[in-house]
C-alpha cells in the first residue's frame, strides 16, 4: 500500500466516525408512547411540532388500548426510555403514586391558566393531591346511544328514560325479531372501558354513587344504585335475554360493531364512538343512531379524560428534555397561537371530545359534530358528567377485581349483593394497606 | 496459556456465566421480592416480610381459583392432545397414506405459529358476532343463531383448550410418529400370526413400545398446560367471570395489574415448585422405564 493510500484510509475512517456525530444536530430527543389511535393523525401532529421546535426530535411507539397499562407497567420497572406519554383518570393516581409521572404545574405554572376553561369534572380527573399532571387528549362522556329505526318499528315514540322503560323497549324490539340481543355493552373482562361504563348506568340512577367524599364504598348498602343496575344487567342478560352475552367478551370496539351492524339496538359508549356509528363508509346503519339521556332518574353520566403526561425520567435527563416535554404538552394540549389546535384537528377529524367547554360553541366543531350527532343533546348530556369517584392508587387493582366479580353477578354465579360485597371487601382491604 | 487444571473451568465459564445471568440471579432475585413488601404505588415501602406475600396469596381467593381452573384445563387440554397427537401419529404412521410427507408438514404447520398468533385467529373464529365458525355453524343449519363461545365459563376454557390443541397436537403428534416408526414390523406380522385382530395388535404390541413417549408426551404437555399464559392473554383476558384466569395469568395480574411484585413473585415461586414436581415425577417414571 502506498504512503498516499495508506492516509486515504486513515482519513476515510475518521470520517466515519466524526459523520454519525455530525449527523446528530445539538438538540433533544423525547421519546413519545400512546396507545394506537389515530396513529397517522400523532405522526403528523408530531412532524408539525418538530417543524415548530426544531431543536426536538420525537421518537414515537405505540400499543394497544387493551395492552396499554400493562405494557407501560413494563417499561417503566423496566426504565426503557419513556419521556412523554398518553395516560388515563384510571391510571393517573396509581402512576402518580408510584412516582412514575411528575405533577407539571410547578415547574410549568402557566399550566394553571388552561383550568379555568375545562369542564369541572376535567380538572378533578387531572388533579392528584393538589397538583396538575397533564394536559387533556381529549376529554369525552359516556352516552346512550340507539337505533331510532328498531325504536320506532318497535312501536315506541322515543328513546328510554329509565331502565324500566329500556327493558320494555328491548322486550318489544325483541319480540317484533328486529333484533335478538337489542343491548350490547363493552363489558369484556380486559376492556379498561367496562368500568366506565358500569359507573355510566350508576350515575344515571338516583342517588347513583358508587363512593362518598371519604371514599368510602356506598355501591355495597342495601337498595344502591349500584344494586339496581347490577340486578338489571343480570336479569337482562339472564331471563329477559335482551343483553347479548357476547357483552361479557366485549370490548368497546366489538359493541360498536354489534350495533353497526344492526344487531342490536342500544348501547353505551364514548361519545366519539357515534361519529363511527352514524359513518356511512362505515354502516348501512348510519344515521340512525341518537343519543339519548342516559336511562335513571338523575340523567347523569361518567365524564373521562384521557391525557398527555410527563414521565418521572424526563426531569432526570435534565432541564432540556422538561423544557422540551412541556412543549409537547402544551403544543398537544394547549393553545397554539391562541388556538386548541391539536385538540380541535382530533375533535374535528376524529369526533374527539374535549375537556374545554368553550369548544362546543367553535362553529367548527358544531357543523363536524352535526353530521353524526344531535350537538345540543351531546353539550346536555356532557353538562351531567361526573368525574369517576374513589379515584386513589389503588382503584386500578380494584377495577380489575371488580370486572370479574361484576361477571359472576350477570351470570347468575352469585347473588348482585354478593358481588358487591366482594367489591366493598376487597375496597377495604386496598384501603388499609394503602394506609 | 491456560494451566491444564485451569483449562476445564476456563471452557464451562462462558456458560456458566449465562447461566448465572440468565436463570440464578432472576431466580434469586425473584426469593428476594417475594419476601419483602413490594408494592409498586408504595415505593418506599420495601420491608422485609418473611413468608407473608406466600400466605396472602395461599390465602387469597385467587389461588384457589385459579388451582382449580389451571386442574381443569390441564386435565382437557393434556387428554386432548395426547388423544389428537396419537390418532394423527398412527394415522400419518400407515404405510398406504395418500400424500403423508405432504400431510406431516400440515400437522407440523401450526407448532410453528406463534402461540398469540394462533391465540388472535382462535378469538376470532369463535367470535360470537362474526367468527368463522358461528358462520359454518349456521350456514349448515346446526345453529339457529350466533353462539358467544367465550362468554359462557365452560365454553370459553373449551375453546381455549382447541386452541391450546392446534397450537400443541403437533408436537405430540411428531413425537408419537417418532416412536411409532422404530417400533419393528415383525412384531405385527407374529400378533397377526397368532390371530390378532388390530385392537389386540394396538394393545399388546402399539401400547407398550409407545409407553416411554407417552409418559413423556403426558408430562411434557401437563407443564404446558400449566404455564399457559398466552392464550389467556390474547383470547380471553381471563374471563368470563374468571373461569380462564389460570394460575400463569393470576401471576401476570398480580404483577402488572395489581403491581404487587412480591406477591407475583411468591406466585412464580410457587408455580414453579409446582413444576419442579411434575418434571421430578417424569423423570422419575422415565428411569423406571429405562431400569424396566
Amino acid at each position: 500500500m502506498t504512503h498516499v493510500a495508506r492516509w486515504l484510509v486513515v482519513l476515510s475512517l475518521a470520517v466515519s466516525l466524526v459523520e454519525p456525530a455530525l449527523a446528530q444536530a445539538p438538540g433533544v430527543t423525547l421519546n413519545l408512547v400512546s396507545w394506537s389511535y389515530g396513529v397517522e393523525i400523532v405522526r403528523d401532529n408530531i412532524a408539525k411540532f418538530q417543524q415548530k421546535y426544531p431543536g426536538v426530535t420525537v421518537n414515537y411507539s405505540d400499543f394497544s388500548w387493551a395492552t396499554y397499562h400493562d405494557a407501560m407497567v413494563a417499561r417503566f420497572v423496566s426504565k426503557t426510555p419513556t419521556d412523554v406519554l398518553y395516560s388515563s383518570d384510571h391510571w393517573l393516581q396509581e402512576w402518580a403514586a408510584a412516582g412514575w409521572i411528575v405533577p407539571i404545574d410547578e415547574a410549568f405554572p402557566q399550566v394553571r391558566q388552561y383550568l379555568t376553561e375545562y369542564s369541572p369534572f376535567v380538572r378533578e380527573a387531572l388533579t392528584y393531591k393538589g397538583r396538575i399532571y397533564g394536559t387533556p387528549y381529549y376529554a369525552d362522556t359516556f352516552i346512550f346511544v340507539y337505533n331510532a329505526d328498531h325504536v320506532q318499528r318497535a312501536g315506541f315514540a322515543g328513546p328510554p328514560t329509565s331502565l324500566e322503560e329500556l327493558t320494555k323497549q328491548a322486550e318489544a324490539i325483541k319480540a317484533k325479531g328486529i333484533a335478538d340481543f337489542p343491548l350490547v355493552f363493552g363489558w369484556g373482562q380486559q376492556d379498561p372501558f367496562s368500568i366506565e361504563s358500569f359507573t355510566a348506568l350508576v350515575f344515571a340512577q338516583k342517588n347513583g354513587s358508587l363512593f362518598d367524599k371519604d371514599g368510602n364504598a356506598v355501591f355495597k348498602n342495601p337498595g344502591s344504585a349500584a344494586e339496581k343496575v347490577v340486578t338489571w344487567a343480570a336479569e337482562a342478560l339472564g331471563p329477559k335475554k335482551i343483553l347479548s352475552p357476547t357483552s361479557l367478551q366485549a370490548t368497546n370496539n366489538d359493541a360498536i360493531k354489534a350495533l353497526q351492524a344492526g344487531a342490536a339496538s342500544f348501547g353505551l359508549i364514548p361519545s366519539y364512538s357515534l361519529a363511527v356509528l352514524n359513518d356511512p363508509g362505515q354502516t348501512q346503519q348510519a344515521g340512525k343512531f341518537k343519543i339519548g339521556l342516559m336511562p335513571g332518574e338523575s340523567r347523569a353520566t361518567v365524564g373521562f379524560i384521557r391525557f398527555y403526561a410527563i414521565t418521572s425520567q424526563a426531569p432526570r435527563r435534565g432541564k432540556d428534555v422538561m423544557t422540551a416535554a412541556w412543549n409537547f404538552l402544551d403544543y398537544f394540549g394547549g393553545k397554539t397561537d391562541g388556538e386548541y389546535r391539536v385538540t380541535k384537528r382530533w375533535s374535528l377529524e376524529k369526533g374527539l371530545g374535549f375537556a374545554q367547554t368553550a369548544l362546543f360553541a367553535d362553529k367548527d366543531i358544531r357543523a363536524a359534530f352535526g353530521k353524526w350527532a344531535d350537538v345540543d343533546m351531546l353539550q346536555k348530556q356532557a353538562q351531567l358528567a361526573r368525574a369517576k369517584e374513589g379515584m386513589t392508587p389503588y382503584y386500578g387493582t380494584w377495577d380489575v377485581f371488580s370486572r370479574a366479580e361484576l361477571h359472576k353477578a350477570y351470570l347468575g354465579q352469585q347473588k348482585p349483593a354478593d358481588t358487591l360485597a366482594a367489591m366493598a371487601k376487597k375496597w377495604e382491604e386496598l384501603k388499609a394497606k394503602a394506609k | 496459556m491456560t494451566r491444564p487444571s485451569l483449562y476445564p473451568y476456563a471452557t464451562i465459564l462462558p456458560v456458566m456465566l449465562v447461566v448465572a445471568v440468565f436463570t440464578v440471579y432472576p431466580l434469586l432475585h425473584s426469593v428476594y421480592l417475594s419476601v419483602h413488601e413490594n408494592v409498586l404505588t408504595r415505593p418506599l415501602d420495601n420491608d422485609f416480610v418473611g413468608l407473608q406475600n406466600f400466605r396472602e396469596v395461599v390465602g387469597g381467593y385467587y389461588f384457589w381459583r385459579s388451582l382449580w381452573s389451571t386442574a381443569v384445563f390441564a386435565v382437557m387440554a393434556v387428554a386432548a392432545v395426547t388423544l389428537y397427537g396419537l390418532g394423527v401419529a398412527l394415522l400419518l404412521n400407515q404405510p398406504g397414506v395418500l400424500g403423508s410427507t405432504l400431510l406431516k408438514v400440515v400437522v407440523l404447520l401450526p407448532w410453528a405459529i406463534p402461540s398469540v398468533i394462533s391465540g388472535i385467529i382462535w378469538r376470532w373464529i369463535f367470535d360470537g358476532d362474526y367468527g368463522v365458525l358461528n358462520g359454518l355453524l349456521l350456514a349448515t343449519g346446526v345453529v339457529e343463531r350466533y353462539v358467544p363461545w367465550m362468554s359462557q365459563p365452560f365454553t370459553a376454557r373449551l375453546c381455549m383448550v382447541i386452541a391450546h390443541v392446534w397450537k400443541q397436537g403437533p408436537l405430540a403428534a411428531v413425537f408419537l410418529l417418532a416412536a411409532l416408526q422404530i417400533i419393528p414390523a415383525e412384531l405385527y406380522d407374529a400378533v397377526r400370526m397368532d390371530g390378532a385382530g388390530r385392537w389386540n395388535a394396538f394393545r399388546f404390541v402399539t401400547v407398550p413400545y409407545l409407553k416411554a413417549t407417552l409418559a413423556l408426551v403426558l408430562i411434557y404437555e401437563t407443564i404446558v398446560a400449566v404455564a399457559t399464559f398466552d392464550l389467556v392473554y390474547v383470547m380471553t383476558g381471563g374471563g368470563p367471570a374468571d373461569a380462564t384466569a389460570i394460575i400463569g395469568w393470576y401471576a401476570y395480574t398480580e404483577i402488572f395489574r395489581f403491581l404487587n411484585l412480591g406477591r407475583g413473585a411468591a406466585l412464580a415461586i410457587i408455580l414453579g415448585l409446582l413444576l419442579l414436581g411434575l418434571v421430578m415425577i417424569y423423570l422419575r417414571l422415565l428411569r423406571s422405564e429405562e431400569a424396566a
